[in-house]
């Protein structure tokens, strides 16, 4: 059975996934959810694919009121999650019942927070993705009185001790900082930078007011390249550290330009992307050099961290008869919801 | 870091956790060029597990991976062996379709007409000329959302950035930078100088392909009067047949 939600208060909120990999080739950026590991949790404390659509929340207080009985999780930066007025847990499933009212307040250390609807959202897709792009238009941003369709509904899980809470799996939540430490690796143009790279480790960055999902800009030191030749345009990665004026430091994210024509210091790595999709205007950051290697060992570490979780919510949401398994859409809906 | 393992010789480069960037160093910009986007070309066609896609540009591709189904060595090894098949069975060609743009060019469709012309000592008049004398190859997709990345008209000389990037160029904005030339699939922000604006839809977000060409094709600009503009609108940009 399909089910529905409506925004009350958007905020600043859209529908999206973990991206359109298919588009850097058509020469659209990746978009999707910033912080990933973030928005796979969610799905996951779901019972979804990592991929399905969520909602991201970007700084401001949300609320949706459902119109049929959901379970939801919420991840990403620190908040209060109230469901029908009662304090609710972050990083935790939560059974929502038709007519009661799911509001966020207070996204803070972070500014981004996902919202996972067991049985996710149907929603128009373009190579691949429902990620918004804002260059070619598409994508939706969630007003009020939208009305969004799930795919699913999920009868609320009765807890027989009132006022505890539904589920306590406990899982390892990232710490979110003021002052993230962000690991990068030496950049395909390093050399051009000569001894002026280094300064990208003995600075301490500002993150400025004009950041955005294309990318953060930091005020600090500025690495100087020294050579004055033109680059040609490459493809350049999600990442990628740039110094493409006297004034700033570009760290592009998952909106970034596909080509540019500016040499690249340094790139982030994927896991420190995630905690960089975090940092606030006026965090400060610093800089820490690891090699290929070592961001992929890290990597693979927090991917096995979520498949840890994947499996204790197989386990759960199968004793509590949740369809959560890999196929739980095909399932009919007696073995289902 | 980098290393030149094949006869095509090849630098790869790391670049981050989750892509290489691979250049082509014969020595001839045409054949670099064609290196890429034939290696592109394979890597897209023989769907790699864990490797998303490649960007191709001029004299180099960025080839994307997911870090948890395979490795920057993985990848690194998979292009040596595309390169190594390639080498062997030679470049396939594409017989390149061939694009027809209608342009007013100057006034407001291209505010930066009479500057271009000032710089390169032309008048306005040779400018078009030259802009619409070649034939261009669209040598890669670019940044913002498949931009027709071009090599550009015979000018004596490079053609300046804005000092000042606008913050929004419309669709259809035709412009020149440096050796290149493009036209705008969207509106975007852009430090490029717009000396003309076409008519047609290049980029609709609701149709496959969103954009109608492919490197390697051939594109022209002819010249319309502000009058006939309106005439284009709602027309696509279309291979001719």
């Amino acid at each position: 059975m399909t089910g529905s939600l409506i925004i009350l208060q958007p905020g600043h909120s859209v529908v999206t996934d973990l991206g359109r990999t298919k588009g850097p080739a058509y020469g659209l950026p990746v978009n999707g959810a910033l912080d990933q590991f973030s928005a796979k949790a969610a799905n996951i404390l779901a019972g979804n694919q990592d991929n399905d659509p969520l909602l991201e929340l970007t700084a401001l207080d949300f609320r949706m009121r459902a119109t049929t009985d959901l379970l939801i999780a919420v991840t990403g930066a620190p908040l209060d999650l109230t469901v029908g007025g009662r304090e609710c847990p972050q990083w935790e499933p939560v059974s929502v019942r038709a007519g009661e009212v799911v509001a966020v307040r207070g996204i803070r250390t972070g500014l981004r927070a996902y919202v996972a609807v067991h049985g996710s959202f149907t929603v128009p897709s373009l190579l691949g993705s429902c990620a918004p792009d804002t260059v070619v238009g598409f994508g939706l941003k969630l007003v009020e009185g939208f009305r969004l369709e799930t795919r699913k509904t999920t009868a609320p899980i009765t807890q027989p001790h009132f006022g505890l809470p539904l589920f306590r799996l406990a899982i390892t939540k990232p710490a979110f900082t003021t002052t993230p430490v962000i690991d990068v690796t030496d950049g395909p143009d390093v050399a051009e930078f000569g001894d002026t790279a280094d300064l990208l480790f003995s600075t301490q960055y500002t993150v400025s007011s004009r950041s955005n999902h294309i990318g953060l800009r930091l005020g600090g030191a500025l690495p100087e390249r020294q050579l004055t030749s033109e680059v040609l345009s490459r493809g350049v990665p999600v990442g990628a550290i740039e110094v493409p004026s006297r004034e700033e430091l570009l760290v592009l994210h998952r909106g970034r330009g596909v080509t540019a024509g500016y040499p690249v210091l340094a790139v982030v790595t994927s896991r420190s992307l995630d905690v960089l999709a975090q940092a606030r205007p006026g965090h400060t950051v610093t800089f820490r050099k690891t090699t290929v290697a070592e961001a992929t060992a890290t990597h693979r570490t927090a991917c096995l961290e979520l498949e840890r979780l994947r499996q204790t919510i197989n386990t759960v949401f199968g004793l509590l008869g949740i369809g959560a398994g890999q196929r739980w859409h095909e399932l009919s809906p007696a073995s289902g919801a | 870091m980098a290393e030149t393992t094949t006869p095509t010789a090849l630098d790869i480069f790391e670049s981050g956790d989750a892509a290489l960037r691979v250049v082509a160093r014969s020595g001839d910009a045409e054949a670099n060029w064609s290196t890429v986007h034939s290696l592109a070309g394979w890597l897209a066609t023989a769907g790699v597990d864990g490797i998303y896609g490649a960007v191709p540009t001029y004299d180099s591709v960025l080839v994307e991976f997911d870090p948890y189904r395979t490795s920057a060595r993985q990848v690194r090894a998979f292009v040596l062996l595309g390169m190594r098949q390639l080498d062997f069975t030679g470049t396939p060609m594409r017989e390149p379709r061939r694009f027809e743009v209608p342009v007013v060019y100057g006034g407001d469709y291209g505010p930066d007409l009479d500057r271009v012309a000032d710089h390169q000592g032309l008048d306005v008049e040779d400018v078009i000329a030259r802009h619409t004398a070649k034939t261009y190859i669209i040598r890669c997709l670019g940044a913002p959302a498949g931009s027709p990345m071009m090599d550009g008209p015979d000018f004596p000389v490079p053609v300046p950035r804005l000092k000042d990037p606008r913050l929004s160029v419309p669709a259809g904005a035709v412009s020149v930078a440096g050796r290149q030339a493009v036209i705008a699939p969207a509106v975007a922000p852009g430090g490029w100088c717009v000396i003309g604006q076409t008519p047609l839809t290049v980029l609709d977000a609701a149709r496959e392909p969103l954009v109608p060409y492919v490197p390697g094709d051939e594109l022209r600009f002819y010249r319309i009067s502000a009058e006939d503009f309106g005439n284009f609108t709602g027309q696509f940009l279309e291979a001719r047949p």
